[in-house]
């Protein structure tokens, strides 16, 4: 598997070679996705190792980065609800705010700037140390044993990270409206309204997308670096924008697509 | 004096920092680093100023990859755009709740100048100007070019880190007030042209509430996220070790501690300058 980059011809070539790569390669990496489960030789073992790895290097700052946007939704979004006589409505728009797109959005930048940045550097040394060369050689595909399984740990990782930064969020942005006098009743009875099931689903759907995103981008840009130490790190740098960038333009384009979707129930 | 402080700041091998000695020696090691960098800043401006100069225009323009957003007032603009979008759709739908769906407006003015700019603004930073950093920085620590500056007597912390400071403090004024324009922009776009409602009901309650002191405080905030951005981005670098992918992975750890960093200073100002209970003065309400 040929994975160069070109030589640099200006800046709009450039981009527009990358992107055509990047497509090819997700392509690869769906195609050698699929035969490696069809024909039963995932690698299981790295897969696991993978996300255990994820998990443990993005749960605990994606819960301390969660904690702090909780209260600010409690404190701005309820105190203002407030003073336009709404205070009620707390929990719908805590629905809205961190179900739709606080926790996923949260969920994206752990995976694409933690998750990523070492998927990158990791892919990144293997490939400056010739080692995904020598895996060529020996006829093993670098894409169906390095890249499938971190894909898919990405996945599963952000998925059940979503819940709880969801979890965790809701209970910040819960126990700050209590605090500053709100009624929790309320609260929850406006958030069980309108934080349907539909919503929840689209929510780890945008979750899984990122994952994707985000460990295609950072295999890709690991996969392609050269030049020694300050080359890798400027492929992380590179692939960490990268992936933020498609993560949050994708966030857009899905929740465009949610009500075409799903149609939401109820008066909205 | 500023090599690596030996055993204390190998970040490789977590395990050496189970003591509570050693977490302090840490971040004994961070605040001093800290502390020298900001207190080097008005010096350097003094010293170096070209080598500052240059960083500005790194910082602002350049870029060798298109691809990875044409310089960082691209990606600041692309993601401001894109995140404020998302107010103004998820903001009208909040809104049409309670049936106030003319007051759109309220939403840009408010959310996006006191929340959303600055965070956003703040992520894209570390994202491409601060991951850069600890990139550039690593690479010269892995390459002994950072003991190789201390050898010809330069002194190693102010010449890579305060200039890098300096440079940030310079230009993220103009770079967040195009993403804070590029937000206005998308809320407007969203509400008025996708959703609909009339532009002049909207532009009225928008400039109601925009205060001139909302806007710049919120200028506060991003210069002060874009301080803890280089603080932390530049120590992870510094201290990079263990070869090319040590490098790579300083630069994520660097991105996890200044995300989270970020966030945690942004609840901190929020209440620090609007309170516990933020109000709406042109509103007339309390």
């Amino acid at each position: 598997m040929a994975l160069e980059t070109p030589p640099a011809r200006g800046p709009v070539a450039d981009a527009a070679a990358q992107a055509g790569l990047l497509v090819v390669f997700a392509a690869r990496t769906a195609r050698a996705g699929v035969r490696a489960v069809l024909g039963r030789r995932l690698a299981w073992r790295e897969c696991l190792e993978q996300c255990w790895f994820l998990a443990a290097v993005s749960a605990l700052p994606a819960v301390l980065m969660t904690i702090p946007l909780g209260v600010l939704v409690a404190v701005n979004i309820g105190s203002l609800a407030g003073q336009l006589g709404a205070e009620g409505y707390a929990g719908a728009v805590v629905a809205f705010v961190v179900v739709g797109q606080a926790a996923p959005l949260v969920c994206a930048l752990m995976i694409s700037g933690v998750g990523g940045s070492a998927i990158c550097a990791d892919l990144g040394s293997r490939k400056l140390r010739e080692e995904t060369e020598a895996m060529e050689v020996m006829g093993l595909s670098t894409v169906e044993r390095l890249v499938v399984p971190r894909v898919l740990a990405a996945v599963v990782v952000t998925v059940l990270l979503n819940g709880v930064v969801m979890a965790v969020g809701i209970g910040a942005t819960l126990f700050v409206h209590v605090l500053l006098g709100g009624s929790s009743g309320g609260f929850l009875a406006t958030l069980t309204a309108y934080a349907d099931p539909g919503g929840f689903l689209v929510a780890e759907v945008k979750a899984g997308v990122f994952a994707v995103l985000a460990a295609l981008v950072s295999a890709f840009k690991g996969l392609t670096a050269r030049g020694g130490p300050s080359g890798l790190g400027d492929a992380v740098n590179e692939a960490v924008v990268m992936a933020f960038v498609l993560v949050f333009v994708a966030n857009t384009v899905l929740t465009e697509l949610h009500p075409l979707l799903l149609p939401p129930k109820g008066e909205f | 004096m500023a090599g690596p402080p030996a055993r204390a700041v190998r970040r490789g091998s977590a395990r050496r920092w189970r003591g509570l000695g050693d977490l302090l020696v840490a971040f004994g090691v961070q605040a001093t680093f800290h502390v020298r960098a900001v207190l080097a800043v008005p010096r350097v401006l003094v010293h170096y100023r070209r080598h500052v100069a240059r960083q500005v225009a790194e910082i602002s323009f350049g870029s060798a990859s298109l691809f990875a957003g044409g310089g960082t007032i691209g990606v600041i603009f692309a993601m401001s755009f894109v995140a404020s979008t998302q107010v103004g759709l998820e903001g009208y739908r909040g809104l049409d709740l309670i049936g106030l769906t003319p007051m759109s407006g309220l939403m840009s003015a408010m959310v996006n100048t006191r929340e959303l700019a600055p965070l956003v603004a703040g992520v894209a930073l570390a994202a491409k100007v601060g991951t850069g950093f600890t990139a550039q920085l690593g690479a010269m620590r892995i390459s002994d070019e950072i003991d190789a500056l201390e050898s010809m007597a330069v002194r190693s912390l102010p010449f890579l880190v305060s200039t890098r400071m300096a440079a940030a403090f310079i230009s993220v004024v103009p770079l967040y007030l195009v993403g804070l324009f590029a937000s206005y922009l998308a809320t407007r776009v969203a509400v008025v042209v996708v959703q609909g409602q009339s532009g002049g009901t909207y532009d009225f309650y928008f400039q109601l509430l925009l205060s001139p002191s909302d806007v710049a405080l919120s200028l506060a905030k991003a210069v002060v996220f874009a301080m803890v951005v280089t603080l932390v981005h530049c120590f992870y670098g510094y201290y990079a070790t263990g070869g090319p992918e040590g490098v790579g992975r300083a630069a994520g750890r660097a991105l996890r501690a200044s995300i989270v960093a970020i966030t945690f200073t942004d609840m901190v100002l929020t209440l620090l300058f609007w309170g516990l209970s933020p109000s709406l003065p042109a509103l007339g309400v309390r």
